[in-house]
């Protein structure tokens, strides 16, 4: 370990990928911080660029991007309390209370010691974890493979569904249908492509990912504008951030919050599905309980364990979310599914076998995770009030901005003017089912995952010559698929779990 | 119509669809009798994907309608209809000319009106992102329309 912990610092301190974390960090820091844009945009409009480079450094450049995208995104919850987001959405609800209370430049630097603080804890459990769990997924068959990408998308769609089931396992079947466009791979034979030459490859998952995310975000912005007084309360926030200092009793106070919510938010976010939106609210939730009545109810008015809880979390969650990507190659979350396709499309299979065939690309991301986390710290912090400038752009010269470079992202990797127009119609697609509340990163993890699980159910059924009694006799096959109906059934019995114990609450008052 | 009704509609008439095209999926005889061929997976999903929109149809968990009060639609099909058009014409006008056109009704589309940003923002961009892509990325984009070239 010790060798390829040293081979990756190697690569990572190279002054190329030194030079892409640091332009990763601002440019993450940049997209992120503009509302509506979040990591999945910011490393979908990367991915073109980082096409001509060498894998290692490409992925650094969109690790730094991963992780200045969620600090841009802290900054604008605390800022204006537009959290681009799921997972600062709990960032806000301190953040902003002390924003308003003039201490905008503290809590800021409250954001950034958690972050860097959760994400130095996380990348170390990272070092131990991910080699040892590649080590045993070495044993995994394609029946276990199959099993857990069904648990991927089950537990993102339990958990990514905005407490509605249905509407997230609809977007997944969405998202796994667009993955059969093409020509099937085992039997040669077209599918879905209306004769159409331009369909024969399928449907490229970055033309997906820009349409979804970076084209239907920025067109919602358009279709939602920001009233005039949201824009002046807006511009009045960046203007005053007051400072960014922190007493010794602040830091005494942070100090067991963020070790308690390294380790939580680090442990959800290996799970699959859980992801930085759960570790947060969960961390801020703990936080709560622990502090007591007195300074529990300052929870929500700009406390400062309720800031630092949220965004040590969600940074701890967002290295644990590389585990299962990196030693599995099953994505757990939106944007680790996205840097799935990007290391696809390098020609490198994330699995077990990244750690043996390409240590360097394993390892130095994994450093390189920690060096976005002092970029972040020593770079970024001092220059939040010049890049809070961003949020003042105008948005008519953003928009057509944004959609130009998600256009000529996708158009520039394959030059086909049809993408353009397919980019258009899955646009205007998403931007409906946003409307209605269909969460967006389902689909994408669908639709990732599809192709693989397709390929790896056909082999399994090969194996065992075409009897599909694989899913219930192998043990392990049978445990990951039992775990993946139990997550299924979570968001069902939760509620109705509440009901009777409040039932049984109120019964129990009544009676005393 | 509640939004979630609205959702499942659309959604079921493009399963609808999708399960009507997987039937025409081609498949040599003996791919018939396989376990797994390329239609099985589709099929499971029609059949998945209808009972799922079926059941949000009926039972849909959110009852509100779509609130569309302060939304703008034209601004919004405007921008895609310039994007389809850029579509069109980054090929036969060429790059520099079709981007610089892009952006230019982009920010007019957005009610951007000063000639100063609406060119400054544009022409130069344009301008500097083909060099960026055929000088520094070694990436050849044709910059003018075929016949001045």
């Amino acid at each position: 370990m010790l060798e390829g912990i040293l081979s990756g610092v190697s690569v990572a301190a190279q002054p190329i990928n030194l030079l892409m974390v640091m332009v990763g960090c601002f440019a993450g820091t940049f997209i992120g911080m503009l509302p509506g844009l979040g990591p999945i945009s910011a490393i979908a409009l990367m991915i073109p660029i980082t096409y001509g480079f060498d894998p290692a450094t490409g992925l650094i450049l969109m690790a730094g991007v991963y992780y200045g995208a969620i600090f841009g995104g802290s900054t604008s919850s605390i800022l204006i309390n537009a959290p681009g987001v799921a997972g600062t959405v709990a960032t806000s609800f301190d953040g902003y209370p002390l924003a308003k209370q003039g201490h905008a430049g503290k809590a800021l630097a409250i954001a950034a010691y958690s972050s860097f603080s959760g994400g130095t804890i996380a990348a170390v459990f990272l070092l131990i974890a991910a080699p040892a769990l590649a080590q045993v997924s070495l044993s995994f068959q394609s029946t276990d493979y199959f099993a857990l990408m069904v648990l991927g998308l089950t537990a993102v769609a339990a958990f990514a569904g905005k407490g509605n089931l249905v509407k997230a396992l609809l977007m997944t079947i969405l998202g796994l249908m667009l993955s059969t466009v093409g020509t099937d791979q085992a039997q040669g034979v077209p599918r879905f492509t209306m004769g159409r030459l331009d369909l024969i490859d399928g449907i490229s998952f970055l033309l997906l990912a820009m349409a979804t995310f970076a084209l239907s975000e920025a067109l919602s912005a358009v279709l939602k504008p920001k009233s005039k007084e949201d824009q002046a309360r807006e511009l009045e926030a960046q203007k005053n951030l007051g400072s960014m200092k922190l007493s010794r009793e602040e830091v005494r106070e942070m100090a067991p919050v963020v070790g308690r919510s390294s380790i939580l938010g680090f442990f959800i976010g290996v799970l699959p599905g859980a992801g930085a939106t759960i570790a947060s609210f969960l961390a801020y939730g703990v936080e709560q309980r622990l502090a007591g009545p007195t300074k529990g109810k300052l929870f929500g008015k700009g406390s400062i364990r309720g800031l630092s809880a949220p965004e040590t979390a969600n940074n701890a969650a967002c290295s644990g979310s590389f585990v299962p990507l990196l030693t599995l190659g099953i994505p757990g979350s939106g944007t680790t599914a996205i840097m799935l396709g990007a290391l696809l499309s390098y020609g490198i299979q994330p699995g077990p076998r990244l750690f043996i065939d390409n240590p360097e690309v394993f390892w130095s991301v994994i450093i390189s995770m920690y060096i976005g986390n002092v970029v972040l710290l020593i770079l970024n912090l001092p220059l939040i009030p010049y890049i809070a400038r961003v949020l003042a752009l105008p948005t008519a010269v953003l928009v057509p901005y944004i959609l130009f470079f998600s256009l000529i992202g996708v158009y520039f990797v394959s030059f086909n003017t049809f993408d353009i127009h397919l980019m258009v119609l899955f646009a205007i697609g998403a931007l409906a089912l946003r409307l209605m509340d269909f969460p967006m990163a389902p689909m994408l993890l669908g639709f990732i995952l599809g192709g693989m699980m397709e390929e790896n159910l056909r082999r399994a059924l090969i194996i065992s010559n075409d009897s599909w009694a694989f899913l219930w006799e192998r043990p392990l096959t049978a445990s990951i698929l039992a775990i993946a109906i139990l997550i299924l059934f979570v968001p069902i019995l939760a509620p109705q779990l509440g009901k009777l114990k409040r039932k049984a609450d109120e019964n129990a008052a009544e009676g005393g | 119509m509640s939004r979630d009704r609205v959702g499942a509609l659309l959604l079921l008439v493009f399963f609808a669809a999708y399960g009507y095209l997987s039937t025409k999926i081609t498949l040599l005889p003996f791919q018939l009798n396989q376990a797994f061929h390329a239609r099985t997976a589709p099929q499971f999903l029609t059949f998945a994907g209808v009972v799922l929109a079926l059941f949000l149809l009926i039972r849909p968990s959110d009852d509100r309608p779509i609130d569309t009060s302060g939304m703008v639609f034209t601004r919004v099909a405007l921008l895609c209809a310039l994007m389809i058009f850029y579509g069109f014409t980054v090929r036969s006008l060429g790059f520099i000319a079709s981007t610089s056109m892009f952006l230019i009704g982009g920010f007019w589309v957005m009610g951007e009106r000063r000639p100063l940003v609406l060119l400054g923002a544009s022409i130069p961009i344009a301008f500097g992102f083909w060099f960026l892509m055929v000088e520094v990325l070694d990436v050849f984009v044709a910059p003018w329309p075929a016949f001045l070239r």
